[in-house]
């Protein structure tokens, strides 16, 4: 199969569409987990419903041989279960492309472009089952026969999947599963792609999603304790850190709620422990007040936000980009704290050990801002190698540890103040840097007082007006270091130095703009793409060698009001054309080489002429 | 070298009004720590906002003074991160009755091995006199000009209810009995509360010469294990029985988390922990 993005051989997404509750996407992961175990690499797409039972539910599969960048577009195939699935989603299939429905349930056009393949899903489980439960196992069965999967293989994924459910469960779905495999074998298709297991897959490349990706980032970190309160869509990395960490002799707790579980964390960091939280924007906005003590006590913790669809409770199972206004500056006063936005899920993991290391080694909170797409999408990721964790002494300075990576994994951690000099001490010493060495609780001698009340050096309250500037400087001197810091980091751009046009995104949007811009650049526009991973504080000096030259930037954001846009034009003083999309869906390569292609024709009319 | 009081005390001097009972509940507070022999170093007073916060000020330990109603949960997270220490959650009556109220059932049902001391003056004396939750009915305060017109929260029959594992009152006047008290509450294994009662000079509702007239200490006899007994003798008001009202046995927190790591290493990796390899291996 040739595709339409790239030189590629196989590249192709298939699409399973039907009722919340009916199991259509733990179908869909269970192929993914097939395809995630060939020599090609997979990235899922899930939207759902925020109810228990009902809604539009789907799971979109791309399977390309090369990595994968997004969700891609239209889909190659599609199987719909019901009249509503097919409704939505039939728009959105190839040209050519497969569909497979249930006709007892669907009603299709006879117009359209299609090979349409009508399967009786629910027919086939009541048939074999009794109930109409296990539709879903139907279609895995019938998906599997299509993509030349060995029936043994299927088998050994329902049964380490619903092992646990006891004989009988196990007995129906393989039986669902039986069906499925058969009904294809009757349509008498020819694969067209076979999926055959590749050991090498198995060895090097796992299928994770972006939240599963932060809890292991955070066990990779060092981090020991997790407190959390439940939230949609950041639940994920609660359920998996609740499982993990006693595994590992960490702590995990459920409080009550979002203050309690950022207070939780203070109290951890306090007590010398990485603390993580994990949570989504409502959750963030409760945490504010723990937020501003965090960065006045100056302790290291990590807030991971995986935002979704905003205000109030908004759209829980959507992705938003609209957290970022609040995660910068939402909390009374001035707090400095760092923000950080993963831009992939393997990035998810890697950022996580970042912010644990900056938290650390800057005493201050670090906020990572991830959302529902990246959270609850799901990619063949190169498995970390955890034998390259290195832990880095004290005496490394904080410019000198590597963002962590494929290649090094660095972890820090506070630095200590030297318990033979303990005379004198002042926990809040300003210093070149801003950053006071800490002393630890069981340490004799190291006992301090610190507060949410301004305080001077040794943590005694004060309101003096000098003591206020003198702190306040200090504490914002570290963002100062951080920033220097930063700008000895590669730049974070791609692209033509050629280019006129230059786009800005940030998080989860860099596999759609990259796409876009290989699109672009078939068709001979030239852009360059500035993705910064640190939103706050900003590199300034890269992004403004980054903007030299250009005649227009693009800024691409999942939200209404541009937030990063904002920020961009108040401090470097440009005027970006903005492409907000606010639809609680992400932004595809397609809509975003749209935009750039408009603006293409406008600004850089040497590179259009050549189309 | 032997400890002295002066262990306890940080270099700040308290700046409480004269006469608050305050300044009874940081002597009685050193008091106790020094007859147990705590080391001041493995010690951390976690406190809230309000005139009862500032008590971490003046104590020569790891101390953090948070935010309104957060001392709980903040206390919680440190013992829970190191349990080895000895951790105090110190607030008043709008900290823990009003805004933090919240905080209390969950702790207790998790049994966190913390002190949790409620110093309650009836009034939001900090800021000078507005209504707390357990101001009078009827009395007329700066946000009540016509008269507190809620009815009092009644707090220990609530701890009671909650299932505290360590319930006293105290009065705050009264060094001696309450030094005895913090020491029970220090050394009980599980989340223990001494709610104080602690007179505002300033804007006096409780006044100690009245206070002192309708204390009584609970009978020699009072059984701690019996929950009802304690909210009958709870609820009394004349007199208003000082002591401790329930104290019972059951796992901390730090024992339920110990126990998580024993039955899933137990269960599924021979009794170990697991290395970083095989938690990367749950995930491929």
């Amino acid at each position: 199969m040739k595709n339409s993005h790239s030189n590629c051989d196989v590249d192709f997404a298939i699409r399973i569409g039907g009722e919340g509750g009916e199991g259509v996407i733990s179908a869909g992961e269970l192929f993914a987990q097939v395809a995630a175990r060939t020599a090609y690499h997979v990235f899922t797409y899930i939207t759902y419903p925020a109810e228990i039972k009902g809604g539009f539910s789907m799971i979109q599969i791309r399977i390309k041989d090369g990595k994968i960048y997004s969700m891609g577009s239209l889909v190659d195939y599609l199987i719909t279960f019901n009249q509503q699935a097919y409704n939505r989603t039939i728009k959105e299939l190839k040209p050519g492309g497969t569909l497979i429905y249930d006709p007892d349930e669907v009603e299709i056009k006879n117009d359209i472009n299609a090979e349409c393949y009508p399967i009786k899903l629910t027919k086939l489980v009541t048939e074999v089952t009794g109930s109409k439960l296990g539709k879903n196992v139907v279609a895995l069965g019938v998906l599997g026969y299509l993509f030349g999967v060995e029936f043994g293989i299927l088998e050994k994924l329902i049964i380490d999947r619903y092992g646990a459910k006891g004989e009988d469960i196990i007995k129906n779905n393989i039986n669902a599963l039986k069906a499925g495999y058969a009904s294809g074998r009757a349509i008498n298709w020819k694969p067209k792609i076979e999926l055959i297991a590749d050991p090498d897959a198995k060895e090097h490349y796992m299928l994770i999603s972006g939240n599963e990706a932060v809890a292991l980032g955070a066990i990779a970190a060092g981090c020991r304790f997790v407190a959390g309160y439940p939230i949609t869509p950041a639940t994920p990395i609660f359920e998996s850190l609740t499982d993990l960490m006693p595994k590992v002799g960490g702590r995990a707790i459920q409080l009550e709620d979002e203050i309690a579980s950022l207070s939780a964390c203070i109290g951890a960091s306090f007590a010398g422990e990485k603390a993580i939280t994990p949570t989504s924007g409502p959750g963030l906005q409760l945490m504010g007040e723990q937020l501003n003590l965090a960065s006045m006590l100056e302790l290291p913790l990590v807030i991971v936000d995986v935002q979704r669809g905003g205000p109030s409770t908004g759209l829980p199972t959507k992705t938003e980009q609209s957290d970022l206004k609040f995660a910068i500056y939402g909390t009374s006063g001035e707090a400095p704290r760092v923000i950080l936005a993963p831009s992939s899920v393997e990035d998810c993991f890697y950022q996580t050990i970042r912010a644990f290391n900056i938290a650390e080694r800057l005493q201050m909170p670090v906020i990572v801002l991830s959302d529902q797409s990246i959270g609850y999408r799901k990619a063949t990721v190169r498995i970390p190698d955890f034998t390259k964790i290195v832990e880095v002494d004290s005496s490394i300075p904080t410019d000198e540890i590597l963002i962590p990576s494929p290649e090094r994994i660095e972890i820090a951690r506070r630095i200590e103040m030297d318990p033979t000099k303990l005379n004198g001490y002042k926990r809040f010493l300003d210093t070149a840097d801003g950053v006071s060495p800490i002393t630890t609780p069981g340490l004799s001698g190291g006992q301090y007082l610190s507060g949410g009340l301004e305080h001077d050096e040794t943590g005694k309250a004060s309101y003096l007006p000098n003591v206020h500037l003198l702190m306040m400087t200090k504490r914002f001197k570290k963002l100062e270091t951080l920033s220097k810091a930063f700008e000895k980091n590669p730049p974070e751009y791609e692209g033509s130095e050629d280019a006129k046009i230059g786009v800005i995104g940030w998080g989860s949007t860099e596999g759609a703009i990259r796409e876009a811009r290989l699109l672009a650049e078939q068709r001979g526009i030239l852009f360059r793409h500035l993705h910064p991973k640190v939103l706050s504080p900003l590199p300034e000096r890269q992004v403004r060698h980054f903007l030299a030259g250009l005649k227009q930037v693009i800024m691409i954001e999942e939200n209404y009001t541009g937030q990063f846009a904002h920020f961009i034009k108040a401090k470097f003083g440009i005027k970006p054309i903005e492409i907000h999309k606010s639809e609680g869906v992400p932004i595809t390569p397609e809509e975003i080489f749209t935009g750039i292609e408009k603006v293409a024709r406008i600004v850089d009319e040497a590179h259009i002429a050549r189309l | 070298m032997k400890r002295t009081l002066q262990d306890y005390k940080s270099i700040i001097e308290p700046v409480w009004c004269p006469g608050c009972g305050d300044y009874g509940v940081l002597t009685s507070l050193q008091r106790a720590l020094l007859n147990l022999d705590i080391a001041p170093e493995n010690i951390v007073t976690v406190s809230g906002i309000g005139c009862s916060g500032r008590l971490s000020h003046f104590l020569n330990t790891y101390s953090l003074h948070g935010t309104h109603g957060r001392a709980v949960p903040t206390a919680l997270g440190a013992k829970a991160a190191n349990p080895n220490l000895t951790v105090f959650a110190v607030g008043g009556d709008g900290d823990g009755l009003g805004i933090g109220g919240g905080h209390i059932s969950h702790a207790a049902r998790k049994n966190v091995d913390i002190t949790y001391l409620l110093i309650d003056n009836q009034i939001y004396g900090l800021t000078k006199g507005q209504t707390s939750p357990t101001s009078p009915i009827g009395v007329k305060t700066k946000t009540s000009p016509h008269g507190v017109f809620e009815d009092t929260l009644a707090a220990i029959p609530i701890f009671l209810a909650y299932d505290v594992s360590f319930v006293a009152r105290a009065n705050g006047v009264d060094t001696k009995s309450l030094t005895e008290i913090l020491m029970e509450a220090i050394s009980h294994k599980g989340m223990s509360i001494v709610y104080i009662l602690s007179p505002c000079r300033t804007f006096p509702l409780l006044d100690a010469k009245g206070l002192k007239a309708i204390l009584q200490p609970l009978p020699d006899d009072h059984p701690r294990d019996i929950k009802m007994v304690a909210m009958e003798r709870a609820y009394s008001d004349r007199p208003i029985y000082t002591g401790v009202f329930y104290q019972v046995q059951k796992p901390t927190l730090e024992d339920r988390l110990q126990s998580v790591v024993k039955k899933v290493c137990d269960k599924t990796n021979g009794g170990k922990k697991y290395t970083i390899d095989k938690v990367l291996n749950s995930f491929t």
